[in-house]
């Protein structure tokens, strides 16, 4: 069950990535456009500035768990690669935990920001796009963030407590997270 | 417990963090907002946390980043790292220490076309390494003068750590990259000093190469510099001409490599999206760090840390150079452990008012100066990432022979930030005559 949770994490990851990449790719074409308009047309794309921002945000909100997935998030790992294996995997169990819960309670803060961006019909100033749909896709990007932290919970469990954790796994080879790292 | 204690031991937490592994980005947002909670309240904290992260995810000016980012992985992916290398190869190789000297000029401008360290790193590992082992150049000269290199990748414009520090302080971006160009030639003439310093001594460190003619020279020239001098002078010129905003500098030179290689068919759909997947990843790294830094921020702000450091630092009875030498090395030794961009992140909220408003130093000066001194950091043990991206482009080098080779590199770097300091008009004087 835990193999059959990492690889839907993974494949949800890269979808939401791919369309991260698009909503890149969208902002080049789309300012690069603006320019020619404005110069050659005197038409800019109305609108451009706040969409620009806005296709920004959801390239990056959707792109964090793909990011944390490749272990692409910076991380200092000179102390703790010194220490022996089961206590590495002990703290990378315990900072896990307190980052997953930390990134959930972001994910619900954004859905009760995007909620009351709904209410009050807060819309952007020029264009008039509702900004909502951006905090739900960002607040969907860290509920993501946080389904590959329990990923790596569950990675340094199966170092912790090797019997509990064993039938039906992938080898520790195949492993992604900190545990991993930590095998390494 | 008072603001300032709270302040403190959220510092002290964050490091505890960075020791345990957690993600620079995770620590900074963690602790920002657990001491930002603690310090008003918990609904205040969460509404801060929702609010910093749409408000920096969304921001126009910060957009840029994903643009040069691409811009730099475009230009990677389509081979043009490999071009300027080939002509550089074919106008200095025969030289002893040849190799290593065009790997530097290659670098620079390389770095003319990508904003990052790593990437000019990686670029240019993948490409001149192997040349250099043809050529049976010394393993530790040849690994180092590349790692050494990839910093003229932030010091040349575009530069993602000019960015970042022209975000965190509101400083003109196009001034930061205009500043960076001198003391970016000043570093890469002082590398090639260096190389040749140490090939004149000893010529079997690097042995020269075949001379090529000139036919052969100029056949290269139209490889890559030509159109690195295109894309170059159509978006930062437009950037310092003010036809441009940073983002539309960054999408109109990112729109140009991707011009010129689907122009010259050097691109292919898988490496296209390679690039893009690539960009998606790094700007979703820089942009949480952004954002945690903000969060922090926001923390050390109502701590009033930086006020009462600035403050300490106004009262000293010593020479304004005394602190600023003492701000610096907490830089250097900083820079042993944190990376690059996370560091200014970091810091930038707690030195920048000391240095311009308490000291009185040029803010975009101290942006070099800043970005020279955490550069180190990236060549230096143990968190040296342009030497483990070598490391990792020759896994049979080990990584001690990689840094014994750094030495020559890491002095003509002090010896860079010296000049600087000693004359602060290398960095400013383009800013001030063309802005």
């Amino acid at each position: 069950m835990i193999t059959k949770f990492n690889v839907l994490t993974e494949k949800i990851c890269k979808q939401l990535d791919k369309a991260a990449g698009l909503c890149i790719a969208a902002v080049m074409f789309l300012v690069v456009a603006n320019i020619l308009l404005r110069e050659i047309f005197s038409r800019p794309i109305l609108g451009t500035y706040e969409l620009v921002g806005l296709l920004t945000a959801l390239g990056i909100g959707l792109a964090l768990a793909h990011c944390a997935w490749q272990q692409g998030h910076i991380a200092v790992g000179f102390v703790m690669d010194r220490l022996p294996l089961k206590l590495q995997a002990g703290f990378d169990l315990l900072t896990n935990l307190l980052t997953l819960g930390f990134w959930s309670l972001t994910a619900w803060q954004l859905c009760r920001y995007a909620a009351s961006m709904a209410a009050n019909g807060v819309v952007s100033a020029t264009a008039r796009i509702p900004v909502y749909p951006v905090l739900y896709l960002l607040a969907l990007g860290f509920l993501v963030l946080v389904l590959v932290q329990v990923v790596r919970v569950t990675e340094a469990a199966r170092i912790l407590f090797p019997g509990v954790f064993s039938a039906g796994l992938r080898p520790l080879s195949e492993l992604t997270g900190s545990a991993r790292k930590a095998i390494r | 417990m008072t603001p300032l204690l709270a302040g403190i031991i959220g510092i002290v937490l964050f490091f505890a963090f960075l020791a345990l592994r957690v993600p620079i980005a995770f620590a900074m947002a963690l602790v920002g907002f657990a001491g930002f909670s603690y310090l008003t309240s918990t609904s205040a904290g969460c509404s801060m946390l929702a609010q910093e992260i749409f408000s920096n995810f969304s921001a126009y000016s910060l957009s840029v980043i994903a643009m040069f980012v691409w811009m730099g992985f475009l230009a990677f992916y389509s081979g043009i790292g490999t071009r300027l290398y080939i002509f550089a190869h074919k106008l200095i190789g025969h030289f002893p220490g040849g190799l290593a000297i065009a790997t530097q000029a290659a670098c620079a401008v390389f770095g003319a076309i990508c904003g990052s360290n790593t990437a000019t790193a990686a670029t240019m590992g993948t490409i001149a390494l192997p040349e250099m082992k043809k050529f049976n150049y010394d393993t530790s000269l040849a690994t180092a003068s590349i790692a050494a290199g990839g910093v003229l990748g932030v010091l040349i414009p575009p530069s993602v750590v000019f960015i970042v520090y022209g975000m965190a302080t509101t400083e003109s971006i196009g001034k930061l990259f205009m500043a960076g160009i001198a003391p970016g030639i000043l570093l890469m003439l002082a590398y090639m000093v260096v190389i040749f310093i140490l090939t004149s001594r000893n010529p079997a460190l690097g042995p020269a190469g075949p001379k090529a003619s000139w036919r052969e020279r100029i056949k290269a020239l139209r490889g890559g510099l030509a159109e690195v001098l295109i894309i170059f002078i159509i978006s930062m010129g437009g950037l310092f001409k003010g036809y441009f905003t940073p983002t539309e500098a960054g999408a109109v030179g990112a729109a140009g490599v991707l011009a010129v290689s689907l122009l010259g068919r050097r691109l292919n759909w898988d490496n296209f999206k390679k690039s893009l997947y690539e960009t998606t990843r790094t700007t979703a790294m820089i942009m949480l760090l952004v954002a945690g830094a903000m969060i922090f921020g926001r923390f050390m702000a109502i701590s009033r840390v930086p006020f009462e450091l600035a403050a300490w630092a106004g009262a000293l009875s010593f020479p304004p150079f005394i602190v600023m030498g003492i701000i610096l090395l907490i830089y250097l030794l900083l820079g042993c452990f944190i990376d690059a961009l996370a560091l200014v992140l970091l810091t930038i909220p707690i030195f920048y008012p000391v240095v311009v408003n308490t000291l009185g130093y040029d803010p975009i000066w101290f942006g070099v100066i800043v970005v020279l001194v955490v550069a180190m950091g990236v060549i230096t043990p143990p968190v040296g990432m342009n030497v483990y991206i070598i490391k990792g482009v020759a896994p049979d080098v080990p990584l001690e022979n990689i840094f014994k080779g750094i030495w020559p590199f890491l002095a003509a770097l002090v010896v860079c930030l010296a000049i600087l300091i000693a004359f602060p008009r290398i960095a400013t004087f383009l800013p001030e005559i063309l802005l």
